[in-house]
């Protein structure tokens, strides 16, 4: 089996494509290429006889049917040379290599631009970089009730100091789902957030993932704001102010770069010389606001309104679908009472 | 790619139940509302050739195979449960529940016929006198059941999952004994809907059920603490229809006989086959034109029946013509075959 091709390849997968140097098409593999050489470029218009290169169509003709090959059939002007001896892609010169990249990546960009103008999607790729798509605001289901409700949820926690919890322990309580049901989404905690992602806000969730806590960057640079409104209240953003004081062992270090992400694999982004102690002592805060009520609600909440969204071909529930059809009038001859 | 065919002359109204024989996977029966029980030759000619057709009073609810190939059961909404002799086509009454029986199993070891009825009761029947059987009394309306080599599970309305072993129940049969047949285990079902099919592992470990809220759960029999946590279920048959999870029942259960996987079939028109212990979908079937009512594999697992009807979730009173149709799938060695270990 082949690979399946996308309908909107990316550049590196069109530059990757081989190509035949007489006649500037491209092909999906290798084989496939040679195979075109062979039978548009080196076939005998004598004998039929498909040869690897020119060279050798060249022989050939001289050998058995004592005729001079002159240039190479079907190729491009320029192009029909017999100095130069092509297999595949081997034996073409760097400069039209260059050339091909050129024109190839220029054509893509050409069609990127016309593809966005037609659909009127953003160019792929364009707005990675925290950078907001024109007119495009990010959504936000929430009703004032629920913003303000998470504001002042957020300043109480604040003020208490308690970091909002991971909401990692609803889904180790699922099963092991079989592979059609939706994969559960990597829980973002593994991996710090690179810098420079766009922020997402988690809809609905009126609490603060610390998985997406941006990591450590220096005071006040908030990476993967830029441009996009930020989704929570002045404020409430989650700057280095944000993290309460840290109890105890090593008091007053205001230098001390922030924690990397819960969960995060040791040693990314965690600066040599830190004291683990500390890291002890902050997983255990934020275990504890793990433990207490905050992260509670927000499970069940996202759960009801995921079983609302859903309709049931058949909804009976003690009368099973062989009952409903026996009460349909075609089959009343049959009712025995 | 395996070769998959409908078979000619197909049943007039929903198809109940599709059955093979016991020892020759050509031999295929199929019970229908349109009062008819079919027997197939599904390879004698393209299409397969219908060998007879039996009719009965009112729309036949389930049919299965007994002790050899000339024997069959059948159950259905005039509350009988009969015996058919399909070489000569007489039919014997072998008892008459208070209600429409929907179900008949026969366990050939144990020469035991089970029907079920919507009169929540059991009719076990010993088949060495014909005509005696013994009541079961369930506490609510089966909806299915099926046989492992020793155990029936019955899964039944306010999701109540009984499960007897064979031997009580065959005894129960001869004895008729005065006091309550004793069941084997109680279970609650796993799942939040009504549970709409179940099917036993071949290899007597456990079951596999379904729901109408496009549900599967797989449980084992084995009471012990990591035997039970091994217990699943999972979603499947469902479809994002403009923003919304259209969830279709899951109308038949099946467990391929030889490689223990399984295979659902849904309102949705398609019929996929799981590996139950590996917890992966082996693969899903081109959807069908509508609703797999029930399916079922060969007794050698070399070929696999679907029975498809509409209207069988929304209760339409017509159905146009030849939408009801038998499939018949030849399956290739590797076919239903699970993760290999």
């Amino acid at each position: 089996m082949t690979k399946k091709r996308k309908r909107y390849p990316d550049l590196n997968q069109k530059l990757e494509r081989p190509w035949c140097y007489y006649c500037e098409r491209d092909f999906d593999d290798l084989k496939i290429l040679i195979s075109h050489q062979k039978a548009k470029h080196f076939k005998c218009e004598r004998c039929g006889r498909r040869l690897n290169t020119a060279g050798g169509l060249s022989v050939h003709m001289n050998q058995v049917h004592k005729e001079n090959l002159t240039q190479v059939e079907n190729a491009i002007p320029g192009r029909s040379g017999l100095d130069i001896e092509i297999f595949g892609m081997e034996g073409v010169p760097a400069e039209v290599i260059d050339q091909h990249v050129q024109d190839t990546t220029h054509k893509h960009f050409e069609e990127e631009a016309e593809r966005a103008r037609v659909t009127g999607n953003p160019i792929r790729g364009a707005f990675t970089n925290g950078a907001a798509p024109p007119n495009k605001r990010t959504k936000v289901k929430e009703s004032l009730e629920e913003i303000t409700e998470r504001a002042a949820k957020f300043r109480i926690d604040k003020a208490n100091g308690v970091l909002p919890a991971p909401p990692v322990e609803k889904k180790k309580s699922e099963p092991t789902p079989p592979a059609t049901q939706t994969p559960v989404a990597p829980p973002t905690q593994t991996s710090p957030f690179p810098p420079g992602t766009q922020y997402p806000p988690p809809p609905g969730a009126p609490q603060f993932p610390p998985g997406q806590f941006p990591p450590a960057g220096p005071p006040g640079f908030v990476p993967g704001f830029g441009g996009a409104p930020p989704p929570f209240p002045p404020g409430g953003s989650p700057v280095n102010s944000a993290i309460p004081p840290r109890p105890g062992s090593i008091p007053g270090q205001p230098g001390l770069p922030q924690r990397p992400p819960f969960g995060a694999p040791p040693g990314v982004g965690y600066p040599a010389g830190t004291d683990p102690s500390i890291a002890a002592s902050v997983d255990e805060l934020i275990a504890s606001a793990t433990a207490s009520a905050p992260s509670a609600d927000a499970a069940p909440e996202k759960k009801s309104k995921k079983d609302k969204n859903i309709r049931l071909v058949y909804s009976e529930d003690l009368i099973s679908p062989e009952e409903k059809m026996a009460s349909l009038s075609r089959y009343a001859a049959f009712v025995r009472g | 790619m395996s070769a998959q065919f409908e078979l000619a002359q197909n049943p007039s109204d929903v198809i109940s139940a599709v059955k093979f024989a016991p020892e020759t996977s050509t031999r295929l029966l199929v019970s229908s509302w349109d009062n008819n029980v079919y027997l197939y030759d599904t390879h004698a000619e393209p299409g397969g050739k219908l060998l007879e057709k039996f009719e009965h009073r009112a729309p036949v609810l389930d049919v299965c195979f007994g002790r050899d190939e000339n024997e069959a059961f059948s159950c259905g909404l005039d509350w009988e449960v009969r015996r058919i002799d399909l070489s000569s086509g007489d039919q014997t009454i072998l008892s008459t529940h208070d209600k429409p029986a929907n179900h008949v199993l026969f366990s050939a070891a144990h020469n035991l016929l089970i029907s079920s009825s919507w009169d929540s009761t059991l009719h076990l029947h010993d088949l060495s006198t014909p005509g005696d059987f013994y009541t079961l009394t369930l506490p609510s309306k089966p909806f299915s059941m099926s046989i492992s080599p020793t155990k029936l599970v019955v899964a039944m309305a306010s999701r109540h999952v009984f499960i007897y072993e064979l031997d009580v129940l065959a005894k129960a049969a001869v004895e008729s004994p005065a006091g309550e047949v004793p069941t084997w285990q109680r279970r609650e079902s796993s799942m939040k809907y009504m549970t709409r099919a179940v099917a036993c592992m071949p290899n007597d470990a456990g079951y596999a059920s379904s729901s109408i809220e496009g549900r599967v759960a797989v449980e084992w029999f084995d009471p012990s603490e990591e035997s039970q946590a091994r217990k699943y279920a999972f979603k499947c048959h469902r479809q994002a229809q403009d923003g919304q999870d259209v969830v279709y029942p899951v109308h038949i259960v099946a467990f391929h006989p030889v490689h223990g996987t399984f295979a659902s079939g849904g309102g949705d028109g398609i019929v996929a086959l799981w590996d139950a212990a590996a917890k992966r979908r082996i693969r899903q079937y081109q959807r069908f034109p509508s609703s797999i009512a029930t399916a079922a594999f060969s007794d050698d697992g070399k070929y696999l029946a679907v029975g498809v009807s509409p209207a069988i979730e929304d209760g339409q009173d017509d159905i146009a013509d030849g939408a009801i149709k038998v499939f018949i799938r030849e399956l290739t060695e590797t076919e239903a075959q699970g993760k290999k270990k």
